[in-house]
């Protein structure tokens, strides 16, 4: 028999409280002294998330597409906020770097999807534009942190190379082509690798969530495959789209690599 | 002796973090000439060396490459201007692809043939290595050579030299040198050497300028500077204290 739905009370959740209980015995046994910041961890998840919830009732019962334009915005706002803060190294405007390249993503591929293959109607239901275009800031924030970082790395690594080809005449562009190269690919093989195996070991979160909520697994398959493929191209995307940018702030206009930028570290 | 300048520099000052690493530089480039820049470690050669090809700019004063800004035309500049690094980048891969790097943006380069290619390696002592080797397995002073040989394949105008022998062998230095030598003479090639080592540029430099703590502290013949006593002054003469500097 199929159950339509499992649905969780809060007693339900009060008794995963278990969980935590039975961790708190074990980090005791062993004397790890985490009990204290995991309280703290085990509060903050319950009030953040119960927070949430009540926060997206509301914001999924508004139906306007100012409302939508406008979260979304913000949504890009805060990922480049947070992209920025865990950038390590001191790159010129890479907020605005972040910026342009999550909108980019954000308008291309949350843009197909909702008109042309979901075909929501209107766009801007906030049950397809917040979850969706969720996912993609989220990925698009995370997949252009590290390849940012990368990049730093590369061009620390690769500075004797860079000068030397600007010596024999290159452009900034063909200078860092290399330093670009490795770091878009730390980025995409990884993801590649997680289309080659996934469904093999393990469901990814979305769709597991869709089966429990008794969605017909043959269409949670449809749902995690479109999201597989838009996850590789919002990292494709906003990653090129973000090294365009931050390649540029590494040169001055006289073809020369600003090497103070590759020195001192935020 | 040639007296066309090729490089003016007027008043050149670098400052990196408000610490002065030049002051003050006025001297000229004479076309075709053999410059050498002599100063102990530390003085300011390879910094010097970056402004011939715009690597760096000076944060005062001018330099003028052949009557115009040296910055005006970049992509004429670096084509004209080949520098060999005090510790040059040897890319992964094989000799040829380090000898073709430009031809990646040029086709005249992308276009040369192996023999060419084999000629160039020879013109630099490297005859036993072959176009496929790894250039990263090649010792550092065959990695020195490969990377005179592809800055020397781009046909420049000016070669700009930083230490080119300090990873070679007495012999091999001075048939290096010798190969500059020979063509700054038959392609009329400008060469700027910066050395601290006074001995061997004594038997190629036509002209020498003599850095010290980022000033220039003697310009002329080696004769003169040698009357003044400014080798003894730049800290030269003494070169085991110098290296430790
Ligand atoms: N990017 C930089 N930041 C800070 N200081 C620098 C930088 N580049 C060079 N310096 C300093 O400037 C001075 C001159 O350096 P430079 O490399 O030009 O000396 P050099 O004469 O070539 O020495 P050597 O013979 O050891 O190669 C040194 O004291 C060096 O520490
Ligand atoms: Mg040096």
């Amino acid at each position: 028999m199929k159950p339509d739905f499992y649905v969780l009370t809060w007693n339900d959740v009060l008794v995963s409280l278990f969980f935590i209980a039975f961790s708190i015995f074990l980090i005791k046994k062993w004397k790890l002294g985490l009990e204290k910041t995991l309280l703290i961890g085990t509060l903050r998840t319950f009030v953040q998330l119960t927070l949430m919830g009540y926060v997206l009732t509301w914001f999924f019962d508004q139906q306007h597409w100012a409302f939508m334009l406008s979260l979304l915005i913000a949504m890009i706002f805060i990922a480049s906020w947070e992209g920025t803060r865990r950038q390590k190294n001191n790159i010129p405007h890479f907020f605005a770097a972040m910026l342009i390249s999550l909108l980019g993503a954000a308008i291309l591929i949350l843009g197909t999807i909702l008109l042309f293959i979901l075909d929501v109607e209107p766009w801007y239901s906030p049950y397809a534009a917040i979850p969706i275009g969720g996912m993609i800031i989220g990925n698009g924030l995370n997949s252009t942190s590290l390849t940012a970082n990368r990049f730093m790395g590369e061009l620390k690594h690769r500075e004797g190379e860079i000068e030397t080809l600007l010596a024999l005449g290159a452009t900034p562009k063909l200078a860092v082509y290399d330093a670009m190269k490795a770091s878009i690919h730390a980025a995409l093989i990884p993801n590649i690798n997680g289309m080659m195996t996934v469904g093999l070991v393990q469901l990814p979160g979305v769709m597991t969530g869709q089966i429990l909520a008794g969605i017909d697994p043959l269409i949670a398959v449809r749902y995690q495959i479109m999201i597989m493929y838009m996850w590789f191209t919002t990292a494709t995307l906003a990653n090129m789209i973000m090294l365009a940018i931050v390649y540029r702030q590494f040169f001055t206009n006289k073809m020369q690599l600003r090497r103070e930028l590759l020195r001192n570290e935020a | 002796m040639p007296s066309d300048p090729i490089f003016q520099f007027s008043n050149v000052s670098l400052k990196i973090d408000a610490v002065s690493i030049l002051k003050g530089l006025n001297f000229e480039v004479h076309k075709g000439e053999f410059l050498s820049v002599l100063g102990a470690s530390g003085a300011g050669k390879s910094s010097l060396l970056r402004m011939f090809n715009a690597l760096s700019s000076p944060t005062e004063g001018s330099i003028k490459f052949r009557g115009m800004n040296i910055e005006d035309d970049m992509e004429v500049l670096r084509k004209n201007v080949g520098i060999l690094f005090q510790n040059p980048a040897v890319f992964s891969g094989s000799v040829k692809d380090n000898l073709l790097l430009a031809g990646r943006w040029d086709q005249n380069i992308a276009q040369t043939l192996d023999h060419e290619l084999i000629r160039s390696l020879k013109q630099v002592g490297l005859n036993k290595i072959e176009l496929q080797n790894k250039a990263r397995d090649l010792s550092g002073g065959e990695q020195q050579r490969l990377a005179l040989a592809r800055t020397l394949l781009n046909h420049p105008q000016v070669l700009l030299l930083d230490e080119p022998t300090s990873n070679l062998d007495p012999k091999l230095s001075s048939s290096i040198m010798d190969l500059v030598n020979n063509l700054r003479e038959n392609l009329s090639l400008t060469v700027v050497a910066v050395s601290h080592d006074h001995v061997l540029m004594r038997r190629y430099a036509n002209r020498v300028i003599i850095l010290s703590h980022g000033e220039l502290i003697g310009e002329g013949s080696f004769e003169s500077l040698d009357r003044d006593q400014v080798f003894e002054q730049a800290g030269l003469l003494d070169t085991e204290a110098a290296d430790e500097t």
